[in-house]
């Protein structure tokens, strides 16, 4: 939490910096400490395309240039990165036609595999796959990301209410589809 | 859903994101498309709107048609000059307005 607050006020004072005199070495300061979980962000959403989530990150960046004084520190520098960038991931996916038919095949087959991928986790992605996209991109920020109920809505310019409930229903609908593993643990742990 | 449950659920989720990517030039290469400068400089903008009013006046105060058009508007008479003086207005105000808009969309 102290570490939090304490990169929370390098990110302000180097806003600052670029704010007051377009300091470029203090953008690249900034760009060099987010890249990392903006790239990383997009590219979830995008289920693992690098070229267009590094074309996107590149955009969001580019544009967070020009609009950085709109950052008022309401929230952290980073959650006002991720929210440019889900704006920046919502503009291209419009632009995108939606894949014809199979649309979820697709996506299965274009989604990273983890290293050495058990047979749950594999079956854990699938479930992943079967929740609605609002309950993804949900859990994403507040799970996967580590975003607070608030930080995710303010990114995701959603209610703190849908995006509770959205994290409260699709945890439950994985639980459901993983029913069978905490059966056969149960059934392992007895015998 | 019991918190167990719940603990094994974030597990696994946070298990599936591979968390930060490796920079691996990707800063390089977007400082190297960075403008160097933030903002666009405002005076050649406002000279050139000066400028072409100023102009606009010029040509128009040998005319009759703006005076003509004007008085007749004001009289509430739908003549031609008055019409095109109308019609000029119009168009003047959506023009600003769709530089307007398309600045704040730049923004």
């Amino acid at each position: 939490m102290a570490d939090s607050a304490a990169e929370a006020r390098v990110d302000r004072a180097l806003v600052a910096r670029v704010l007051l005199g377009d300091d470029r070495t203090a953008f690249e300061q900034l760009l060099r400490r987010h890249q990392g979980m903006v790239r990383a962000q997009l590219r979830r959403l995008l289920h693992g395309d690098v070229a267009t989530a590094d074309d996107l990150a590149q955009e969001t960046f580019l544009l967070a240039w020009r609009k950085l004084d709109q950052f008022r520190g309401e929230a952290r520098f980073s959650t006002w990165l991720y929210r440019v960038a889900y704006s920046c991931f919502l503009q291209a996916n419009r632009k995108i036609p939606p894949p014809v038919g199979g649309a979820d095949e697709g996506e299965a087959e274009r989604l990273p595999a983890p290293e050495e991928a058990t047979d749950l986790q594999l079956d854990f992605e699938r479930a992943m796959r079967r929740l609605s996209k609002a309950e993804q991109t949900v859990l994403l920020h507040c799970v996967q990301m580590g975003l607070s109920h608030e930080e995710a809505a303010y990114v995701l310019a959603m209610p703190l209410g849908t995006v509770k409930t959205h994290a409260t229903r699709g945890k439950a609908k994985l639980k459901t589809s993983l029913a069978v593993w905490h059966e056969a643990a149960r059934v392992e742990e007895a015998s | 859903m019991n918190p167990s449950d719940d603990e094994l659920i974030d597990a696994l989720l946070r298990s599936q994101f591979d968390g930060p990517v490796l920079d691996e030039g990707f800063s390089r290469r977007v400082m190297q498309r960075l403008p160097q400068h933030r903002r666009r400089v405002a005076w050649p903008v406002w000279g050139g709107a000066l400028a072409g009013a100023a102009a606009c006046w010029l040509a128009l105060l040998s005319s009759p048609l703006l005076q003509t058009g004007w008085r007749e508007w004001v009289s509430g008479e739908w003549s031609a000059p008055a019409i095109t003086v109308l019609l000029a207005m119009i168009g003047m105000a959506l023009l600003a307005l769709i530089w307007g808009v398309a600045e704040a969309d730049h923004r």
